[in-house]
């Protein structure tokens, strides 16, 4: 059987804000550990802000509305695979999302 | 705790004017002695996102008002009566709306006891208006039934309670006759409406022995422990010489905290990295930076804990918050300060020298090594 796609989503306690080198996710409550991360690429909290405002969370789609070199969406995947680790994604296959 | 993703070169930040409010000569001389006095553009991993400031605060500490129903003997504030010129409701949602435009992501409500403010139900309904994310600090003895399924209407709401102790005898001789019990009640009534929840407690020589029980009063209400560190601000400059952590409790802290990984620590005890075992959480003072106090009478202070005159960066009741967060002269040369006489040392780069409130409230300096320093004595 192949495998599903993976898809990207933001979990729902994610707030993001843009800042001169990049911007800021900080996972929110009272849980002080594993709540912040310092984002040095624009366009990667550019396609996080999209994906919040546009596409209800959902990182892929917001990819796959942009028009991302291949090059760079290689990029972007390596750094959404850093975020699952971190807690601030999830990742759901087709079969559940 | 801070992770930096890396994925591009940082660009050049613009240089910026900073012209608000002046800076009181004891708290510039004390800054100046720090050492580096230029902005660094080669800081070590967070810190160098942290240098200069973001372009608002992450988190805000709120004292919304001085007012407390009781004492705590090492309250950092001074808290009892509420003060003259405390910001009023009007005032407050104005102010909500303005972090709200910053993009300010949570606000803590401090003080004093926040349910003692009048407007405290107007500000939390604009704040769950506005998106922001909320915590309370609470002594807890105010909760009843009704206010706690009332407080449900706001979200996203955490509650902190302060215990002070394990026992009833420890709490009390710090906050005072009865309200160990009262606080438990108070949780308990926050707990049957599944409130989110923390037992916050701060560490103190007496308080180290029953870390264990603490820990398991907060799970019994579903809730976890955060641990906090003793601050000599306040009333706690009165008592900071007794009631601060011994060395060999600081020692056998972070083994502890090694074995409670669940436990919170407020990003507090960053210059125990010192001991070189890092601790999760914060590695780096986020005063004026990442975040700041805010005090009943519109004072603005780098932190929480550094509510000294001379570091006041301007008042709300002169100025916008936002012009006070990038503007102020006194955040502008705080948040270029150097290691002082940590400078050089071989854990700077982990304990990132320590407390400068604490520093400030037990020598009046701030170029000197933390005055809990590991490494030192």
């Amino acid at each position: 059987m192949p495998e599903s796609p993976v898809f990207y989503r933001l979990v729902a306690e994610i707030k993001i804000r843009r800042e001169s080198f990049g911007g800021i996710l900080y996972k929110y409550g009272c849980a002080d550990r594993g709540a912040l991360s310092f984002i040095n690429s624009p366009q990667l909290i550019d396609l996080l802000i999209a994906s919040q405002e546009q596409h209800d969370s959902n990182v892929s789609a917001a990819i796959a509305s942009s028009r991302y070199s291949e090059a760079s969406k290689k990029k972007l995947y390596v750094a959404l695979a850093d975020l699952v680790k971190r807690g601030y994604m999830q990742t759901l296959t087709s079969v559940e999302g | 705790m801070v992770e930096l993703v890396r994925f591009m070169e940082r660009p050049d930040r613009s240089a910026k004017k900073h012209t608000v409010g002046s800076v009181n000569p004891l708290a510039l001389t004390a800054m100046q002695q720090t050492g580096s006095m230029t902005p660094q553009t080669k800081g070590r991993g967070s810190q160098r996102f942290l240098q200069g400031g973001l372009s608002a605060p992450i988190t805000i500490t709120w004292e919304i008002t001085a007012a407390c129903n009781i004492a705590c003997v090492h309250c950092l504030s001074a808290s009892g009566r509420r003060r003259p010129r405390e910001l009023k409701t009007p005032e407050a949602l104005a102010l909500v709306d303005e972090f709200a435009e910053m993009q300010v992501f949570q606000i803590h409500f401090g003080g004093g006891e926040p349910f003692i403010y009048p407007g405290i139900w107007q500000v939390l309904a604009r704040c769950t208006e506005r998106n922001l994310v909320m915590c309370t600090s609470t002594n807890g003895t105010l909760i009843t039934a009704d206010r706690a399924k009332r407080l449900k209407q706001f979200d996203p709401l955490y509650f902190q309670v302060s215990l002070d102790g394990g026992t009833e005898h420890t709490n009390d001789r710090i906050r005072g006759q009865g309200v160990f019990k009262r606080a438990l009640r108070g949780l308990e009534l926050l707990a049957a409406e599944n409130h989110s929840l923390t037992v916050n407690s701060v560490l103190t020589r007496y308080s180290f022995a029953e870390l264990d029980r603490l820990y398991d009063i907060a799970a019994s209400f579903g809730s976890k422990l955060r641990v906090t560190r003793l601050r000599p601000s306040g009333r706690g400059q009165d008592v900071w010489a007794d009631l601060h952590p011994t060395q060999e409790q600081y020692r056998e802290f972070t083994g502890w905290l090694t074995e409670h990984p669940d436990v919170l620590t407020a990003d507090s005890f960053f210059h125990l990295n010192a001991f070189g075992n890092k601790l999760a959480g914060l590695d780096v003072c986020g005063a004026a930076t990442a975040t700041c106090c805010i005090c009943p009478e519109g004072e603005v202070y780098p932190c929480a804990f550094f509510q000294a005159p001379e570091f006041e960066a301007g008042n709300l009741h002169e100025r916008p918050f936002k012009e006070i967060w990038q503007d102020s002269l006194l955040f502008d040369y705080y948040r270029k300060m150097g290691g002082g006489a940590c400078t050089g040392c071989g854990q700077y780069s982990t304990c990132h020298g320590g407390c400068p409130a604490t520093k400030w409230f037990v020598h009046q300096k701030l170029s000197i090594k933390d005055p809990e320093c590991v490494l030192q004595g």
